[in-house]
C-alpha cells in the first residue's frame, strides 16, 4: 500500500528526480542522495569527449537501488522517440521510458498525437512506459488503454515554475485512471508536491526546482518529506470545506457567562 | 583508408578498423555508449568483431544529465 506500484516495479519512494540543470555533477549526486529517489530520468544523446566531462551511467551507478528511466526528449515524433527508447534500453538495461516528445523549443509542450503513437507501440514492446503528457483526462485514459504503466500529466510548463496550473484538470485524470498519475514538470517549491500528492497523485516528478535551487541537496530533502506529507495527509482524510465557520471551542460556558 | 559518417560528421578511418577501434580513437572505450551503425543497434559482445565499411553511418551515445 506504501509502495509505489508502477507495471511490475515497487519503489519505497514517491520522488523521482530528473537529474539536468544541476551546476556540477557532485551536487547532483548529492541531491539524488538527499532526496531517497529509486528512480531518476536521463537523457540520450551524442557522445561528445570535448562535451562530456564525465560518464554519468558511472556517476549514478555509485548510488545503490537507482533505476534510470531515459527520457527520449530530442524527438521531435513517435518514430525518433522509438527509435531513441530502443537505444536507450540498451544502455540503461531498464524497461522505463519517459516518452517525452515536445517540437516546440518556444513552450515544451508535449505533442499528444506522436505521445500517444509512440507510448502505443513501446508498449506493445514490453516497456515500462511513462508518458509525460498535457494534462487531459481523455488522452490519459487513451493512453491507460494502450498500455501505458501510469501517465505523466504537467503541473505547467517544464521548467517554469508555475507549479499546479492545471491541477482541476489533474484531478479529473486521477478520478478515471487506474494506472499512477505522476505529476511532470513545473512545480516550484515543495508546497506544491504536498499538494499534488494530497490531490492523489501517486508521485512527482522534479527536476528544475531541486537543480537550481541554492542549496539542491537541502531541498531535495524538503521536496521529500513534503511528498511523503502530502501522502499521509490523503491516506489520514482531509477535512471537507464547510461554507462557514465550525467553531473548534465550546461557544458556551465561558467563565462569568450565564449561558 | 574509408570514409565514415559519425555522429553527423564525416571521418577517415584506417581499413579494418572495428567499432572498439573506433571507441578508442574517439576515447569512448571506458564509457558505457551505445553504438548504432546503419540504424541497427552494435551490442558490445560484437564490437570487436564488427569492421568499418565505406560509408557507413556510425552514431555513438551517452546518456547525459536530463529531466
Amino acid at each position: 500500500m506504501n509502495e509505489l506500484q508502477i507495471g511490475t516495479h515497487t519503489f519505497s519512494s514517491r520522488l523521482i528526480l530528473g537529474t539536468g540543470k544541476f551546476g556540477n555533477v557532485e551536487s547532483m549526486l548529492d541531491a539524488v542522495r538527499a532526496s531517497e529517489a529509486e528512480l531518476v530520468t536521463v537523457a540520450l544523446r551524442r557522445f561528445n569527449r570535448e562535451q562530456v566531462e564525465h560518464d554519468l551511467f558511472a556517476a549514478l551507478s555509485t548510488i545503490e537501488g537507482l533505476t534510470l528511466m531515459p527520457n527520449t526528449s530530442g524527438a521531435s515524433n513517435a518514430q525518433e522517440a522509438v527509435r531513441a527508447a530502443h537505444i536507450s534500453r540498451e544502455l540503461s538495461g531498464s524497461p522505463f521510458i519517459k516518452v517525452e516528445i515536445h517540437p516546440n523549443p518556444q513552450h515544451l509542450m508535449p505533442d499528444p498525437i506522436e505521445t500517444f503513437e509512440a507510448s502505443r507501440i513501446l508498449a506493445s514492446e514490453g516497456f515500462t512506459v511513462m508518458p509525460y503528457i498535457p494534462a487531459d483526462p481523455v488522452l490519459a485514459k487513451r493512453l491507460e488503454d494502450a498500455g501505458c504503466a501510469s501517465v505523466m500529466p504537467l503541473g505547467s510548463a517544464i521548467g517554469s515554475g508555475q507549479g499546479l496550473a492545471t491541477a482541476e484538470m489533474i484531478k479529473l485524470i486521477i478520478r478515471e485512471s487506474s494506472i499512477p498519475v505522476i505529476v511532470d514538470a513545473g512545480l516550484r517549491s515543495p508546497s506544491e508536491a504536498c499538494a499534488a500528492m494530497e490531490m492523489g497523485c501517486e508521485a512527482v516528478l522534479v527536476n528544475s526546482a531541486i537543480a537550481v535551487a541554492e542549496n539542491p541537496a537541502g531541498m531535495a530533502t524538503a521536496f521529500k518529506e513534503a511528498v511523503e506529507a502530502g501522502r499521509k495527509a490523503r491516506h489520514a482524510g482531509i477535512m471537507p470545506k464547510s461554507g462557514s465557520a465550525v467553531a473548534s471551542s465550546p461557544l458556551t460556558s465561558f467563565l462569568g457567562k450565564t449561558s | 583508408m574509408i570514409t565514415i559518417t559519425l555522429n553527423g560528421e564525416e571521418r577517415n578511418v584506417q581499413d579494418g578498423t572495428s567499432i572498439d577501434d573506433l571507441l578508442g580513437i574517439i576515447g569512448a572505450e571506458k564509457q558505457r555508449v551505445a553504438v548504432v551503425v546503419n540504424e541497427n543497434i552494435v551490442y558490445p559482445e560484437k564490437r570487436s568483431g564488427l569492421m568499418l565499411q565505406e560509408n557507413d553511418q556510425v552514431e555513438v551515445l551517452a546518456f547525459v544529465e536530463g529531466g
